[in-house]
């Protein structure tokens, strides 16, 4: 596999991308040294049960139902004891806050502020054709990603079309004249924003507008850019499967977030596991999700939940199994990949946010399997090491203020 | 933009006077009407006198117990209107409210509607634009930001409906198709379907999996994406009463197993003579879609080789269908500019429709022809051919078995652009033969192959087509599929194969009639921006304000590009600008903004030349304006308002995510799904239209049913699926939105009621109770319909053991347990049902899995009535007008403002609502909540 990135371009100056028509761009541009960093934050919005999820036996994966089975068990860390200041109850709203650390996201005046996946994708995403994924299996216009205004990033939930967008061939004559186009109508806004202001408009709503036109122009000139390099050929390995679909929709979301790490499409993926509504299906249980997951400790109701939490557990076992199995550079795909698996509940029965279950795995750290925290402390500062871990350094980020440094090597 | 509009806060010196001396006599008040209970330590729980020396606290509360007149209870001493004025202005003087922002983006639905009525065409592209709601509850909430991704979705949505409505390559001709051929369906359900007559008789078929089965038609596939009519000759067979539904499905064929793709349910027909006619549905196509039927009628569930249920003659698909011609967009857009078309057609349908009927393989249709290496004498390669796969080509292997190679020939004499084959087993044998590896060989000279330009796998168990897409289309003469690989059960060379095609392009076939418009001049096209723009932005702009429009098509004109493409991009510019996008807009009038913010609340949309015209007069006198409140309400595009005030007033929806659980509640079906939410909406209609008293809204004698939901309802005697009002005995719970299975549905997962969800819902949304949140670090209670646990009731009632729940519970849990009676799909019950366990897999069953376990107690008491079930709980909610009044005028107010009233707003609203219950009337009060929503735009 070789890294063709933007930063890769410009080393070859700014004439190379005009004449990239003509080139093979895997032999005009040498194979990097090292292999990228990814990162991708899961979030289960419902949470785990977490006398399932902790390990009873302090760093003993083995001692937890759900940990039992994890088949890279040496390159992860269960973190006991993180949680959000402020947030010691919330709704289901708190999933706004799980990578931002902003309280009150129930509160009706509640602003959120930029997600540590945006942060990483603004320092890292840069170089790939996709800045970032964010991904969900349910249409509901947002997820866990919100942009640097806390504005709500949608994620995308149908994974025909997140194939397509990744992979699909595209029609590059009619997509360059699609983007002469649109530079053109970009143009034409900025003259009218202008003659606007001219006029005495409203100026919030200017500001608001040409932010967004701003950011859409950066958009238009990255897809230029990449329309100079053809996507990677990738055969469509999505499960169709109807019979589980619920079960079905996160295997193809996490079969996607792998081929778009190997393939280098992008770096930094944002997956929401949120599905309020309905009965879902997985083997073993039939049940309504949100329902199950208010079970009130009844026990034929902690069974069903049992079943439902550990078909998620087992699809990011294997994800992670996957991406173990890719060799690349001196290790593995999951070496150069840090995957966190968490949630914005700690007890979703009874919509607490305490002790929040969470994994980190991969990213070539020096994992110790279970870390149980003394105090509770707050789940940015874990968000700020995986920032400074990506050469990231913001000094602190939402309640974080202390790198965790439980991870690093 | 934050405006404290806190006047304690506040400085200035008259300020200070007035709120003081109001503040001493609100306070006066309180002492006397709500210490007693609300003093410190009281037995009301919450003290207001703590609250008061606290000084800064969230009045809404307060106000809306008292403006709802829940406080003081209906025993206790009641204060009088004065006196209630006088606390409420107080409230609301105090409170301190973040001004709502002075705008917002529009919604995907505005948007879509907008550029629909702007360009005169008809899309539905909503899906493609993300959902940005979020958790707030309406589209219009100011607190919703315009996000890149939202604007980059806009901007592509434009060119596809600015494509679409002056498309470059020109416009498909109207083609007809006849059909009466079922494609080919698994076994397993050709059962319960049968040759008749001259067509196919349908039962009800559900399959093992619970969904509908549904049978597609061959022979037609939608070219390109548009409206088409679909016609069929058909009547209902069987001496039974009621109408058989045929339910028009869309999607993509599957060769069933038993787990069929859910289907797009476009429309239905009700069949209730026994005589053939044609019934019509006009729905939209996209290509890759195929037309599917599923029968439906209780009496013929799973007929083999049935006697009754539907006969379909035939299937007539006219399309795509120009609604009128030259097509709509052009005087819309283009007036009076004169057009060229090519080739000509008359004033209203030119050309003649094309008839395509009897199958025809694409082979055939490019004039090819087919060679095999051998056959078997019964299985010869036509049978590849005929659109079955049921018949089969096989190779010799009697009396001597061919050797291999295997292979087909198709030859391409007309050089066609092929994409590709389709492939198909043959179902229904032992699975010999079978196509396991093959390759793909090209030539000129059907002699020289070279290498295979593709090689690959089949599925063997698989019946549905395989597509063998080619790397690039090729023109070659002839095309060999050599079969490497079969599947054999004793080891002999064997091949078969049950359909085989070639992949072709449509274009080749369907014709198509180029639109150009007949000007060239600068001035033209800036008279056409013009008029697009005073129609989108609702303005009168100068040419200096539209010059950068302007340029975007001149500058294309200039190219000599043709006038209708070199406007394009200056009619996509305009409706992806801040003009637009952003609402309010810059309007060069208050006029202007009325009648743009009269039709973004009522059509969704843009104001019309009528609308126009009016605001280019100058003021709109307050009877001109209610003459236009009038005649848009009238107009069949305030349907969008009712359709999209409902569906998130009552989370309409998320409905549809919500599956009831098989087991339980086998009776949910497709139609009931389909019908549900759309009495909702049709019976709100109807109280809009009529003007009938808001106590409709919790109780009334009738609902907007056809047969399908008066089936579910026990209501007897309606026949068809037409929806109408159909008025019942005051024995029927129905009538009142409280009542309808949407509603009662919505709470739910599909298996279980929550009366603490459902109750909690009712009250916020429909009775207008206030609530607070719940309590930190309680535990929650779930429903569990059991026989051994402690009855949900029991589990419930321990909230009033609990003074800290009970404040709040006393207002939730009697709406649910009233509802109780009410299962999961809305259907009435007096014993809860308890899922059974099945043996294997679930197979779906008209009687389901489960038992009966205890009776439903449907009583409790809300603010002292007691009540015995839903009935008594309807006549307590009638008793006050008001408040479901005050709580509809609410949303409407938020639904056309994007956000909540304020409480000084709220006393306005509800000083709005009539005393005599049967004045005040559904259309009179949205009408004054717009108005007065209109005035609060103004200022």
């Amino acid at each position: 596999m070789s890294y063709a990135s933007r930063r890769d371009f410009l080393k070859f100056g700014a004439a190379l991308p005009l004449a990239l028509h003509s080139l093979d761009l895997r032999k005009a541009i040498p194979k990097r040294a090292t292999p990228p960093r990814r990162v991708m934050f899961i979030c289960n919005s419902l949470g785990f049960y977490r006398p399932n999820f902790f390990p009873a036996a302090r760093g003993d994966l083995s001692s937890s139902k759900y940990l039992a089975g994890i088949k890279t068990k040496d390159k992860l860390t269960v973190f006991q004891n993180l949680f959000h200041p402020g947030m010691e109850t919330s709704n289901h709203d708190s999933e706004k806050s799980f990578l931002t650390g902003v309280p009150k996201p129930e509160s009706p005046n509640f602003i959120n502020s930029i997600s540590v996946d945006q942060v990483l994708a603004q320092h890292i995403g840069n170089e790939t054709r996709f800045p970032f994924l964010p991904l969900s299996i349910y249409d509901r216009g947002w997820g866990c990603s919100w942009n640097n205004r806390g504005i709500a990033i949608p994620p995308m939930n149908d994974e025909t079309k997140v194939f397509d967008k990744l992979f699909g061939k595209e029609d590059l004559l009619a997509k360059r004249q699609q983007i002469a186009n649109d530079q053109l109508v970009v143009n034409c806004l900025y003259r009218d924003i202008k003659t606007l202001e001219k006029s005495g408009g409203d100026a919030a709503k200017i500001d608001s507008y040409r932010v967004v036109i701003t950011e859409l122009e950066k958009q238009i000139e990255h897809d230029a850019f990449w329309l100079n390099a053809q996507k990677p050929e990738v055969p469509n390995t999505l499960n169709t499967d109807v019979e589980f679909a619920f079960s079905n929709k996160i295997k193809n979301m996490l079969e996607l977030s792998k081929l778009a790490f190997q393939t280098d499409s992008t770096r930094v993926i944002t997956f929401s596991m949120d599905w309020i509504y309905g009965a879902i299906k997985v083997p073993g249980a039939t049940g309504g999700w949100h329902t199950l997951s208010h079970h009130g400790g009844k026990k034929d109701v902690l069974e069903k939940l049992f079943r439902v939490e550990s078909d998620i557990i087992q699809h990011v076992n294997q994800f992670l199994a996957d991406l173990d199995g890719i060799q690349e550079g001196d290790g593995t795909l999951l070496d150069h990949t840090t995957v966190v698996l968490g949630s914005n509940f700690g007890d979703a029965s009874n919509h607490t946010c305490n002790n929040l279950p969470t994994i980190v795995a991969g990213g070539g750290f020096h994992h110790q399997s279970h870390s149980v925290l003394e105090r509770p402390t707050p789940l940015c500062n874990l968000w700020l090491e995986i920032l400074n871990e990506h050469n990231v350094d913001v000094g602190r980020f939402g309640s974080g203020d202390q790198n965790l440094n439980l991870l690093a090597s | 933009m934050l405006i404290a509009i806190s006047t304690m806060a506040r400085a200035d010196s008259q300020g200070i006077v007035s709120t003081n001396s109001n503040q001493v006599e609100a306070e006066k008040l309180l002492a006397a009407y709500c210490f007693d209970c609300h003093g410190e330590g009281g037995e009301g729980g919450l003290n207001l006198v703590g609250l008061l020396e606290q000084g800064d606290f969230d009045g809404t509360f307060l106000f809306e117990n008292l403006i709802t007149s829940k406080m003081p209870p209906s025993d206790m001493e009641q204060p009088t209107a004065a006196e209630k004025q006088v606390i409420l202005k107080w409230l609301a003087a105090r409170q301190n409210e973040t001004a709502p922002s002075s705008f917002r983006r529009i919604s995907r639905h505005e948007f879509v509607h907008s550029v629909n009525d702007l360009l005169g065409t008809n899309l539905e592209l909503e899906n493609e634009i993300p959902e940005d709601r979020g958790t707030n509850d309406f589209d219009s909430d100011r607190r919703i930001q315009l996000s890149k991704e939202q604007i980059e979705s806009y901007f592509s949505v434009a060119d596809k409906l600015v494509q679409h409505a002056f498309p470059v390559e020109g416009f498909p001709q109207e083609k007809i198709w006849i059909t009466n051929k079922l494609r080919d369906s698994h076994e397993t359900y050709n059962i319960y379907v049968r040759d008749y007559k001259e067509g196919t008789l349908l039962s009800w078929t559900r399959a093992n999996n619970g969904n509908s089965y549904s049978f597609f038609y061959d022979n037609f596939e939608p070219p390109v994406a548009g409206w088409y009519d679909l016609t069929f000759d058909a009547m209902k067979v069987g001496e039974f009463d009621g109408d058989v539904s045929i339910q028009v499905h869309s999607g993509k064929y599957y060769y069933a197993d038993d787990r069929p793709q859910p289907q797009r349910l476009l429309d239905v027909i009700s069949l209730s003579n026994r005589q053939l006619e044609s019934h019509s549905v006009r729905v939209f196509l996209n290509p890759g879609e195929n037309v599917s039927v599923h029968c439906y009628s209780q009496h013929t569930y799973r007929n083999k080789n049935p006697t009754e249920g539907a006969y379909i003659k035939q299937l007539k698909v006219r399309g795509p269908i120009q609604e009128q011609w030259p097509p709509k967009p052009y005087p819309t857009v283009f007036g009076e500019l004169s057009l060229k078309i090519s080739p000509e057609r008359g004033q209203n349908q030119g050309l003649e429709p094309t008839v395509v009927s009897g199958f025809q393989s694409n082979l055939k249709k490019i004039g090819g022809k087919l060679t095999v290496s051998s056959f078997q004498k019964g299985m010869e390669k036509e049978k590849m051919q005929d659109g079955s796969n049921r018949t089969f080509w096989h190779t010799r292997f009697e009396p001597t078995i061919a050797d291999s190679p295997h292979f087909v020939i198709l030859e391409n004499p007309r050089q066609i652009e092929i994409e590709g084959l389709s492939y198909a087993t043959w179902s229904g044998g032992n699975g010999n033969g079978q196509v396991r590896k093959f390759s793909v060989f090209v030539s000129d000279d059907g002699k020289t192959w070279g290498d295979p330009i593709i090689e690959g796998d089949l599925e063997i168990r698989l019946a549905n087509e395989q597509p063998i897409p080619f790397t690039r289309p090729t023109t070659k003469r002839f095309i060999k599929f050599l079969i490497t690989d079969s599947f054999s059960l004793d080891g002999r060379s064997l091949a078969s194969i049950g359909k085989l095609d070639v992949l072709v392009g449509f274009k080749l076939d369907h014709p198509k009639t180029k639109v150009v418009v007949d000007a060239n001049s600068p001035d033209d096209l800036k008279r056409v921006v013009r008029r697009f723009a005073a129609r989108a932005f609702s303005s009168n702009l100068s040419d200096n304000e539209l010059k950068s429009y302007f340029g975007l098509g001149l500058r294309r004109l200039a190219k000599n590009q043709e006038f209708s493409q070199a406007a394009k991009l200056a009619l996509k510019a305009m409706i992806v600008s801040p003009r637009f996008l952003m609402v309010p807009g810059k309007h060069s009038s208050p006029s202007y903004s009325k009648v743009a913010a009269l039709a973004r609340i009522l059509w969704l949309s843009v104001p019309d030349d009528e609308l126009l015209g009016l605001a280019n007069e100058g003021p709109i006198s307050d009877e001109v304006l209610d003459g236009q409140i009038e005649r848009m309400l009238s107009d069949q595009k305030s349907n969008r308002m009712v359709e999209s005030f409902c569906e998130q007033w009552l989370n309409l929806r998320s409905w549809r995510t919500i599956t009831p659980s098989l087991k339980l509640y086998p009776h949910y079906d497709d139609l009931l799904d389909y019908y549900l939410p759309m009495e909702t909406t049709a019976y709100l209609e109807y109280l809009i239209r009529e003007n009938l008293p808001v106590g409709n809204l919790i109780d009334s004698n009738f609902s907007i049913l056809n047969q399908r939901l008066a089936r579910h309802y026990g209501i007897e005697g309606v026949v068809g699926q037409k929806m109408r009002k159909v008025s019942f005995s005051s024995e029927v719970p129905r009538g009142g939105l409280l009542t309808m299975g949407s509603v009662l549905k919505v709470t739910t997962d599909g298996f279980v009621t929550s009366p603490i969800l459902r109750g909690a819902w009712i009250s916020k949304n429909i009775v207008g109770t206030p609530l607070s949140p719940p309590p930190e670090e309680v535990k929650a209670i779930e429903p569990e319909h059991g026989k051994t646990a402690a009855t949900l009731r029991e589990q419930v009632e321990r909230h009033k053991s609990d003074p800290a729940c009970y404040a709040c519970h006393k207002s939730i849990d009697p709406y649910g347990f009233a509802l109780e009676n009410f299962d999961t799909t809305g259907g009435w019950r007096t014993k809860y049902r308890v899922e059974k366990p099945h043996r294997g897999t679930f197979q779906f069953r008209l009687n389901g899995y489960y038992d009966l376990a205890q009776e439903v107690d449907a009583s409790g008491e809300i603010g002292n009535q007691e009540f015995g079930n839903v009935f008594g709980l309807k006549q307590a909610l009638l008793l006050d007008h008001k408040k479901v009044a005050y709580n509809f005028a609410k949303k409407f107010f938020e639904f056309a403002s994007g956000y909540k009233p304020t409480l000084k707003q709220r006393i306005d609203l509800f000083n709005l609502i009539e005393n005599d219950p049967d004045d005040c009337r559904v259309r009179d009060l949205i009408k004054k909540v717009l108005v007065y929503s209109l005035e609060g735009e103004e200022k």
